[in-house]
């Protein structure tokens, strides 16, 4: 059981992590999602125990670990955790052996488990034959490899990975995330997984949560992130495509929707109605429910066809089954299904 | 759910993270650099000493005081920068820019006169230049039956021209620097729109390179006003004073309010100067050039100048390097300057006492006082070699590590301070700050702990960048990453840190050792005759009209300053087993 309770982490008068709650079961696999600064990596740390939060507590296994309102904290090394860095951090005058080996004996493990836990975590990580080379001499998916084997060799029940396969090419990083699901399932260990790329996250977890300017938009499992998102910004953030968020405000008797005016009923006199991508469709003429929008990207996905047209900075998105005869940069008209998937007040939050 | 149990191996954390070192560091600083500053003003200040401040700024001898040294320094301040930009500049973009013959070699030769002391070159001019004016042995070129005038032989202009052929190299090794990142994409840009030579140079080249241009400057003039060596040996013996000779000889005759005042004033100069330097760079926007794909496309073709410029090129790093080496070892071995290359003899070097020569010295190999000054010079190097490493790398692993808080920018102020103060005036403030007891502590005067001291904490600027580059190595994750596993301060030192970053340390701490050995503004006034350095020594003689001597013992300091820079740039250079490819 990991437990986070109203954890607030403070830079100076800068608030990096506000007010974060999460419980994740032992063995989740739990995914902190969200752009860059959002603070997610401030969060991983504080759970390595490698910064101490400003209030609020963690526990992991009924075991407060840090606790910010008293100033306690557990030592990185006794939290029974590991951490994968973003960028390895392996020791580049060790060989692959030496740097798996080197937590074992910091431990003092007898020399004979030592050479016998070393020689497992390579085989499971398929980096046996590499075990006398030094890091520089290795790749870099090589490298994840022996960073993964380091931190899994201690068997810590809480594995932490900061963005680890941000420095690794498209092939390589699906590859790793078929492995990384693989090594999860092997070690039982509770995961918790930090990244800014959301097929990542709606694949591997259990668990996510959506972060944003250090504040949590949305926890839970992936499925209900894509089904019923709490904020737009998850709307926006989450699923692939993304879903349309398109500003309605109060126009006469109708509704300025997407700079067109429209008649359809909505919640408040300003707020945000969300479509989905495959609830949109493109029309050859103009209609009530239609916006006019510019032709930027046409893409095939698995045999229909992803349409994304802009206008005046709103962006929309759909998924059609034949792709639209009109060239990049024409005119083509969008239209929207008489009732939005979901409202949205100004603030981003849910109505309704 | 209820109030969990508290982790049995959890501790409570007292303090914010890195408080403790923060306050260790700030602590160390300030006793070691603010301290002896403040000191030396509140002397001033006193009752019995404040009527300094008039005699030197409105006296009747202020004049002479203060207002022509005053005068002298500045004219070779602006003169000397001047030269050094034009000098470093012109060889800098022959080295980096240009299809020159031999360009690594003139990259070598230009970064070496700053590794040779500036009384090294001052007493090579002295055994080619000098003549009769004030006595004793002629000079070479005099030797020769050439007539040198004095203001050739004395005085401003070999002052101005031997600090010209030291300082150059530190701003060759600046703006180099910032032209090597100007990068050829930029210059074959301009070729695409149209422009042409000179169009390139003044348009895109000079405005990229303005900052280190005005940096290399402001050093050099901060350089050259807080010289003591070369004025010393050129321009006392016809009484031209600068700010740091006046210092000097009011300290030696017992005048401090006055000596103090003057050096305050010296450090606000210098001061001034380096902060409007950085100033003007500061205030326009920086134009970090993308770094990435490195290599130069294109070389500017000189055609049918190539080898002109590169015999210019080549004079000048000659006239400051070989020459002055050559000159010393010759003189060391002449009995008489003016015949330099004929009659050698190693008396000076290895004779026994003989009263009808050299008024009975023995040759520096027997003699006392110089094996003894040899001995505290090296120990003197080893021991600031590692506490200058030891307090650079705790103050840089401490604002590495824990970047935030005014404890951290204090901290990385404060060990930058010595740059703005010549090394004459810091001797003098550690003068004023260890000169006498303070409390139980016993007066350090005359003793070898106050030379490493002051030492350590005047070259404190230099080690604190040494610790940096050293902590850039090994810092971040790869300790971050040893602590989660357990390992306590020791180990991880043990095994992480050390093995990491020996070679970076023990390359700095031979830089130290180099500029400590070599130096002589520092310790010219904390020399006691029960604690002699080579560099006085060598002074001493030389000013007693003891060339021979004195160029002997700067030979030697020369062959250790080499030796060591050898090993050093090996140390850096010599790529480690795991980095190679």
């Amino acid at each position: 059981m990991l437990d986070i309770r109203n954890l607030t982490k403070r830079f100076g008068s800068f608030e990096a992590v506000t007010n974060v709650s999460i419980s994740a079961p032992d063995g989740a696999f739990l995914v902190l999602l969200g752009p860059s600064g959002c603070g997610k990596t401030t969060l991983l740390r504080m759970l390595a125990g490698l910064e101490l939060p400003s209030a609020g507590q963690i526990v992991f296994d009924g075991q407060t670990v840090s606790d910010g309102d008293r100033d306690w904290s557990v030592d990185p090394a006794k939290r029974n955790s590991g951490l994968v860095f973003q960028s390895y951090a392996l020791w580049p005058h060790m060989s692959v052996r030496g740097n798996v080996e080197w937590p074992l004996k910091v431990m003092s493990m007898p020399k004979a488990d030592r050479a016998a836990r070393v020689r497992e975590v390579l085989e499971l990580l398929d980096i046996a034959p590499l075990a006398d080379r030094y890091p520089n001499e290795i790749s870099g998916g090589q490298q994840q490899r022996v960073a993964i084997a380091r931190t899994i060799a201690p068997k810590p029940s809480v594995l932490l990975f900061d963005e680890p396969l941000s420095n690794l090419d498209a092939k390589l990083r699906v590859e790793m995330r078929t492995e990384l699901m693989r090594l999860h399932r092997a070690t039982g260990a509770t995961t918790v997984y930090v990244t800014h790329d959301q097929i990542e996250a709606m694949t591997m977890a259990t668990h996510v949560a959506v972060m944003n300017e250090g504040r949590v938009q949305q926890f839970g499992p992936p499925a209900d992130l894509v089904d019923h998102p709490a904020t737009a910004f998850v709307a926006t953030f989450v699923g692939t495509p993304p879903k349309n968020v398109v500003p309605v405000v109060r126009n006469g008797a109708g509704y300025r929707v997407g700079g067109r005016h429209m008649t359809l009923s909505a919640p408040a006199d300003h707020c945000l109605a969300m479509f989905r991508a495959e609830n949109m469709t493109l029309s050859d003429r103009e209609g009530g429910m239609t916006l006019p929008m510019e032709l930027v990207e046409t893409t095939a996905i698995a045999g229909r066809t992803m349409v994304t047209g802009l206008r005046d900075g709103l962006r929309l998105t759909a998924i059609v089954d034949r792709a639209p005869t009109a060239r990049i940069g024409d005119t083509v008209q969008f239209r929207l299904p008489p009732e939005p998937d979901s409202w949205f007040g100004p603030d981003g939050e849910r109505i309704g | 759910m209820a109030d969990t149990a508290v982790s049995r191996q959890g501790r409570r954390v007292f303090f914010r993270q890195g408080t403790v070192l923060k306050v260790a560091v700030l602590v160390i600083l300030i006793a070691l650099i603010v301290l002896p500053l403040l000191r030396t003003v509140l002397f001033t200040l006193h009752p019995d000493t404040i009527q300094a401040w008039a005699d030197v700024l409105s006296g009747r001898l202020s004049t002479n005081l203060f207002y022509k040294p005053l005068g002298n320094t500045l004219l070779i301040g602006v003169v000397v920068a001047t030269g050094c930009v034009l000098l470093g500049g012109f060889l800098a973009w022959l080295v980096v820019m240009t299809d020159v013959p031999f360009r690594k070699t003139i990259g070598v030769m230009a970064t070496l006169p700053f590794m040779i002391p500036s009384f090294a070159a001052a007493l090579a001019w002295g055994a080619l230049f000098r003549n009769d004016r004030v006595g004793g042995q002629v000079g070479w070129l005099q030797g020769m039956g050439l007539d040198i005038p004095d203001w050739l032989a004395w005085g401003m202009v070999p002052t101005l021209i031997v600090l010209t052929l030291h300082y150059f190299s530190l701003a060759f090794t600046i703006i180099a620097a910032a032209l090597a990142t100007v990068n050829s994409d930029l210059v074959e840009a301009a070729q695409i729109a149209g422009a042409k030579g000179r169009r390139i140079l003044m348009g895109i080249i000079l405005p990229v390179t303005t900052p280190a241009l005005v940096a290399a400057g402001s050093l050099c003039f901060a350089g050259a006003v807080s010289n003591f060596a070369t004025p010393a040996l050129l321009g006392l013996p016809v009484r031209m004073q600068t700010l740091s000779t006046r210092l000097f000889g009011m300290i030696e005759v017992g005048q401090v309010g006055r000596g103090y005042v003057i050096g305050i004033l010296l450090v606000l100069i210098s001061a001034a100067f380096l902060w409007a330097g950085n100033r003007i760079v500061s205030g326009r926007r920086s134009y970090a050039t993308i770094t990435g794909k490195g290599g130069r496309a294109k070389r500017f073709d000189l055609r049918g100048a190539r080898w002109p410029l590169f015999a210019i090129a080549m004079v000048i790093l000659l006239a400051s390097t070989v020459v002055p080496v050559a000159v010393l070892t010759a003189s060391s071995l002449a009995p008489s300057s003016a015949n330099l290359f004929s009659d050698w003899t190693l008396h000076y070097w290895i004779g026994q006492s003989n009263p009808s020569f050299a008024q009975g010295i023995p040759g520096i190999a027997y003699n006392q006082d110089i094996v003894r000054a040899l001995t505290i010079t090296l120990g003197l190097g080893l021991a600031v070699a590692f506490t200058g490493m030891f307090v650079g790398l705790l103050a840089s692993y401490t604002t590495a590590r824990y970047r935030a808080g005014w404890m951290s920018a204090a901290i990385t102020q404060i060990s930058f301070l010595p740059l703005l103060v010549p090394g004459i005036a810091f001797g003098a403030a550690y003068i004023a700050y260890l000169g006498a007891p303070i409390g139980p502590f016993p007066a350090l005067y005359g003793t070898f702990a106050l030379l490493v001291i002051a030492a350590t904490a005047y070259l404190l600027p230099f080690s604190v960048q040494t610790g940096r580059a050293v902590i850039q190595q090994v810092g971040g994750e790869l300790e971050e990453s040893a602590r989660i596993t357990g390992a306590g301060f020791a180990r991880r030192l043990a095994a992480i840190t050390v093995p990491l970053a020996i070679r970076g340390l023990a390359a700095g701490g031979i830089l130290i050792f180099v500029k400590i050995v070599r130096d002589l503004s520092l310790v010219v006034l904390l020399f006691t005759p029960t604690m002699p350095v080579l560099s006085v020594v060598a002074y001493r003689y030389a000013s007693e009209g003891f060339a021979q001597f004195a160029n002997a013992i700067t030979v030697v300091i020369l062959f250790i300053s080499i030796a060591a820079t050898l090993i050093a740039s090996r140390l850096q250079t010599k790529s480690q087993p795991w980095l190679q490819n």
